[in-house]
């Protein structure tokens, strides 16, 4: 019944991808390293699509295993004689010159969604003749035979990723390969006045748009708090503390550094609560190259990382 | 021994060297085919069980990590569409009757492509849905180059990807207009000349089961075949993806900026190269602040076009045959014309 266990390899793959989108959106907070947290419940609905199918797939062959017979042969046998040219093409098993040979993979699914789809589009009404209802082995031998694609065991890829690098939040490594600067905030033409006494927690986004971008220097003299992780930097008596921000994903995180001054620099990749000043820049227009705004920092307090470690 | 030859494992290393972080135990292993497919299964779990005592210690370099998290990003983020299109795709074949979309579509192809590409502003999915969407509408009859304006525009240019540029570029209306207008002329142009010149013997039409059986067991099984088919492609494509976006430097990039035929050339392909969702393609664009604004409308109307993923997406759906001719057509009027709207518009 190798047809059959096919076919279980084939849900068991699905419900496991799965479970791991599972276990990073619904039962942790980890898919806030990959994606935005409004992101949840489209992981949370794809990753019980997968289930659920795989689930009922899973029953679904149980059961046909137990109905089935032995004329599983036959049927392979007729398969063979109806369309002997495209499933030939993947039929070598390893010897297969290219692993990579789509087309021939991929003609060989034809045959695999289920029954009656038994080749692409060619219109041979010989592939219509095993469908009688009655004859469920001989069309489930069909089946199974061509089952799922070898590429999709490609799905087990980002479980293995999951499970056994388990991909930190973007860190240092991403921060400093990247020397893009930062997206200028369009949106923030009016700063609102900072308000209350001591120090003001603000996201580095914000801290960025208020020194390069408000007329009224808000930032002068006020004591601000920021949160990130630390970077070092090239330049001797400074680091950064940083924050990587995603528009989507990870793919197109880019980092909102701050550069610190007056305070040793603590290991890289620690998160870090700083407290300081700003420090006016001298220049009266932005010069070119890359360059960021700097904090003269009055104290320092290490913490946790964020759940949320993207702004 | 046909019947072995699937979901089995066999030396892939071309994929798994190269770029897999771990590469499993199994893919290497020459198993006897018989035994292949149960046990095939057997080795990732164990290799999971084992693997996260023995090996996850070990697996902490920061590149490696920087990697495999934007690929697990990749991955995670595509699924849900991927999810949302592949059931979209099931329920057009499972539900929707066969003379719906003749009885929608004008009856002249011609006529039909524009159509269907305005019809592309209605699905609010990024371009993993539209994959499997637009190879269920052909199963369901309907033209080929019809099917493939949708396919073209739907991710560029509908409500969710319209209104995210036009958050991502403040100020900047024309910005939205011209991507609209670009990426509507490219999708209905490649309908055009697949209509023109298109050969049937180039795509392949993947063919749906129909008639017999439940209406939710054709759903389900529908979804399954494209979910693995179209789902190894997809992280076949987000593993190029994440490895290019690990290790060009952006850098690189500004020094090109200045050459403004260059640097449309550049951001092309850097859109393909990236293969960001089209949702976030406008604020990366945004933030390469060095490059004129017809180089970053190109870097727009291109990415939901043709990307790494997409090109394995749609190799794996329509046939080798079929993307080695789509592809390099599709990237290059998507140039052209954004070139043509950036000069006239931006």
């Amino acid at each position: 019944m190798v047809a059959a266990v096919n076919r279980v390899t084939q849900n068991l793959v699905l419900t496991l991808l799965g479970c791991a989108v599972l276990r990073i959106s619904a039962f942790s907070t980890t898919y806030l390293n990959y994606v935005k947290p409004g992101f949840r419940p489209f992981l949370i609905g794809a990753g019980a699509v997968l289930v659920i199918l795989g689930i009922i797939g899973l029953v679904q062959s149980f059961r046909q295993k137990e109905s089935s017979s032995g004329s599983d042969g036959e049927a392979h046998a007729r398969d063979h004689s109806r369309e002997p040219t495209p499933y030939d093409l993947t039929s070598q098993g390893s010897g297969d010159p290219a692993p990579y040979d789509l087309a021939a993979w991929h003609l060989a699914s034809q045959g695999s969604i289920s029954r009656g789809s038994a080749h692409g589009g060619s219109g041979d009404p010989a592939s219509r003749d095993g469908r009688a209802p009655g004859d469920e082995d001989h069309a489930h031998g069909h089946d199974h035979a061509h089952g799922g694609p070898r590429i999709a065991w490609l799905m087990c890829l980002p479980v293995f990723a999951i499970f056994l690098i388990a991909p930190p939040a973007l860190g240092s490594f991403a921060a400093s390969r990247d020397d893009t600067p930062a997206p200028r905030s369009q949106v923030l033409s009016a700063f609102t006045p900072l308000t209350g006494d001591g120090a003001v927690d603000m996201p580095i986004s914000e801290f960025i748009g208020r020194a390069w971008d408000d007329d009224k220097k808000s930032l002068t003299d006020r004591e601000v708090r920021l949160t990130g992780f630390v970077v070092p930097a090239r330049k001797k008596g400074q680091w950064y503390v940083t924050r990587m921000q995603i528009a989507c994903c990870a793919a197109d995180a880019f980092p909102l550094k701050v550069a610190v001054k007056g305070i040793e620099p603590p290991p890289t990749d620690t998160w870090v609560e700083v407290t300081g000043t700003w420090i006016p820049q001298t220049f009266g227009k932005m010069p070119n190259g890359v360059i960021y705004p700097q904090l003269s920092g009055r104290s320092l307090a290490k913490v946790a990382a964020p759940d949320e470690p993207y702004e | 021994m046909t019947r072995m030859s699937e979901l089995r494992t066999d030396p892939q290393r071309v994929w798994i060297d190269e770029e897999g972080p771990i590469p499993p135990d199994s893919w290497g292993r020459e198993t006897s085919s018989r035994r292949a497919l149960p046990w095939g299964f057997a080795f990732v779990v164990i290799l999971l069980v084992v693997g996260r005592f023995a090996l996850t210690p070990h697996l902490t370099a920061p590149a490696l990590q920087t990697w495999a998290t934007v690929f697990v990003a990749i991955c995670v983020q595509a699924l849900p569409f991927l999810v949302f299109g592949v059931a979209l795709s099931a329920a057009i074949t499972a539900f929707v009757p066969a003379s719906f979309w003749t009885r929608t579509l004008p009856g002249h192809p011609a006529l039909a492509v524009p159509v269907a590409g305005m019809a592309g502003a209605v699905l609010p999915g990024c371009e993993c849905a539209s994959v499997p969407v637009a190879s269920g509408l052909m199963a369901r009859g309907v033209a080929p180059s019809a099917a493939l304006a949708f396919l073209l525009a739907s991710p560029a240019i509908n409500p969710v990807v319209l209104i995210a540029t036009a958050v991502a570029f403040p100020g900047q209306p024309l910005m939205v207009v011209a991507r609209f207008g670009a990426s509507l002329a490219v999708a209905v142009l490649v309908g055009w000349l697949w209509l023109r010149f298109g050969r049937s013997e180039w795509l392949r039409i993947p063919s749906r089961p129909q008639g017999d059986g439940p209406k939710w067991a054709q759903f389900g099984e529908a979804m399954r075949h494209d979910l693995l088919h179209a789902g190894g492609f997809l992280i076949l494509g987000g593993l190029a993806a994440a490895t290019l976006n690990v290790m060009v430097p952006r850098e690189w990039l500004t020094t090109i900026a200045g050459v403004p035929w260059l640097a449309v050339l550049v951001m092309a392909l850097l859109a393909v190269l990236l293969s960001i969702c089209s949702e976030a393609d406008a604020f990366v664009a945004a933030s390469m602040t060095a490059f004129s604004p017809t180089a970053k409308l190109a870097f727009l109307v291109v990415g939901p076009m043709v990307d790494l993923k997409l090109i394995a997406l749609q190799t794996g759906t329509f046939g080798r045959a079929f993307a080695v001719r789509f592809v390099p057509l599709t990237f290059a009027l998507a140039v052209v014309v954004s070139a043509l709207f950036g000069w006239l518009l931006l």
